[in-house]
């Protein structure tokens, strides 16, 4: 047995990469399927008086405080789930207008309101472009309790060093699984600093007189999204190498289409696969790059088609679209190999 | 090897209790172990499952359609995992060992425990593991609770069928 093995759930990896990510306080509300980090880091303030929670009354109460302890220079996070998500924009929204380093764990459950405590992928969009205006955000899909671990890692880098709203968009079943893992993480941590200084004045604005003054902002904020995108947006191609037909999916999905293609190619079928990592930055160039090379490509997730939604926004290449939208059921390997019967 | 194990029952029936212990048991080897629960939002009373996974090579997707060995200790339970039943699984169904249950006075909260001896020899028969090394799990989360002896029984019932 390796040393350093540990059989944990996922959601006890993101406490810990919480943690190692040096973040010191946690607001939230708890919300199924996101409830056991909040009662994860809460155990961990027992041992750790470094470590700070507050349970607010609702989400947007813990939203709006982990603005102002941001500002402060703490590094806070919050963590929610399905109609929690929808009342974080308030916050979130705040952030994207003031560029806070707001890091959120979304834990995806099946939605429209309550809908299912479980599991889905319906909460691409909230997570994305959840607040009014168009504020941008980066956005990590884990698909394995391993890859939970580092991208929670790097959301609170990419937040502290761009200076952008990040999501570690996650879901049910990731967070419940309990696997043998080996946490390991390449890199340091990006210091938090406070936004204003003690003896300084400084007018970070979420509202302005002039609609140019707005305009203004936002196009400057559009140029250093695109500048931050060249080194954070992310992907998997897997087995790829001349395939016919791609099968884009992402998060927990990808995992199960991971497996799906190394049986397909036992099968002599010439299928690969596509994850974005980051849902946002998109891997624009490198879709669009596989696109050319195949015939078809495959769109496998569990909701109706915001991952269908995003690939399509980001495709300039003619291709033909095929996929499996099964809004809030898992999807197993299996059902994947049989779509290519 | 992969083998998947989806264990099946009401709330409150401590499926998920089983279902730690025998994922504990064989994580302490050198085997790769992915478990998830899936239950609603009842506190008792509705389906509780667990899908196991055992292998030699490490599994990601936690969750899977055929099971190698399916666990059923409840009615509704057996209606909840009918699209997982298919010739070839190993099927254990409570409702099979009735009178041998009756027979040794098995009491209901030690039915578990009993499903946890069934399994624990399969895998010992598979060479996964040994049933000592549930065992002493078992002992050490139980032994000092009420019900003991029950729950020892029980396991041992279950293991020497």
């Amino acid at each position: 047995m390796e040393n350093n093995k540990q059989f944990l759930t996922g959601h006890e990896v993101v406490v810990q990469a919480c943690i190692d990510a040096d973040a010191t306080h946690m607001f939230g509300y708890p919300i199924t399927p996101g409830t056991e980090i909040l009662s994860g880091w809460i155990k961990k303030c027992q041992d750790n008086k470094d470590l700070h929670f507050l349970q607010t009354e609702d989400e947007i109460a813990a939203g709006f405080t982990v603005c102002g302890a941001l500002m402060a220079g703490s590094k806070s996070f919050t963590a929610t789930a399905g109609p929690g998500t929808v009342l974080m924009q308030d916050a979130m929204g705040m952030a994207d207008g003031m560029r806070l380093p707001f890091v959120t764990i979304i834990a995806q459950r099946g939605g429209p309101s309550s809908g299912t405590v479980i599991y889905s992928q319906q909460e691409v969009n909230l997570a994305i472009h959840g607040g009014n205006g168009e504020g941008l955000r980066i956005v990590y899909s884990p698909s394995t309790v391993e890859e939970l671990y580092v991208l929670t890692r790097k959301t609170f880098n990419v937040a502290w060093e761009y200076r952008f709203p990040s999501v570690l968009l996650t879901d049910g079943y990731l967070l419940k699984t309990k696997q043998d893992v080996v946490l390991n993480f390449v890199g340091e941590n990006v210091e938090p600093k406070p936004l204003v200084s003690e003896h300084t004045q400084k007018n970070i604005r979420n509202i302005y007189t002039f609609e140019q003054e707005l305009m203004d902002e936002l196009t400057n904020q559009k140029q250093d999204f695109d500048e931050m995108a060249k080194e954070v947006t992310e992907f998997e191609s897997y087995k790829v190498e001349s395939c016919d037909e791609l099968i884009i999916a992402h998060g927990i999905v990808g995992a199960a289409a991971r497996d799906a293609v190394d049986e397909l190619k036992k099968q002599g079928k010439n299928v690969g696969l596509f994850r974005p990592i980051t849902l946002s930055p998109f891997p624009k160039d490198e879709l669009n790059k596989l696109c050319k090379q195949v015939k078809k490509i495959m769109i496998v997730e569990s909701s109706m088609g915001q991952l269908k939604d995003l690939v399509k926004q980001n495709l300039d290449t003619q291709v033909e679209i095929d996929g499996l939208y099964k809004p809030a059921v898992g999807i197993e390997t299996e059902e994947i190999i049989k779509l290519f019967k | 090897m992969n083998i998947k194990i989806l264990l099946s029952g009401d709330g409150g029936q401590g499926i998920q209790l089983i279902a730690n212990m025998i994922c504990q048991a064989a994580f302490e080897t050198d085997f790769h172990v992915t478990a998830i629960p899936n239950y609603g939002l009842e506190q008792r009373g509705g389906v509780s499952l667990n899908f196991i996974q055992i292998s030699d090579k490490k599994q990601v997707y936690p969750k899977f359609t055929k099971p190698d060995i399916l666990l059923i200790m409840s009615p509704q339970a057996k209606e909840r995992v009918e699209e997982y039943q298919e010739n070839g699984e190993l099927k254990l169904e409570i409702g099979d060992y009735e009178s041998i249950l009756k027979e040794n006075n098995v009491p209901k909260q030690s039915q578990n425990i009993f499903c946890l001896g069934l399994i624990a020899k399969i895998l010992e028969e598979k060479e996964i593991l040994k049933k000592e090394n549930i065992f002493e799990l078992l002992e050490k989360k139980l032994s000092t609770k009420p019900g003991w002896e029950e729950n020892k029984k029980a396991f041992d019932l279950g293991n020497t069928l």
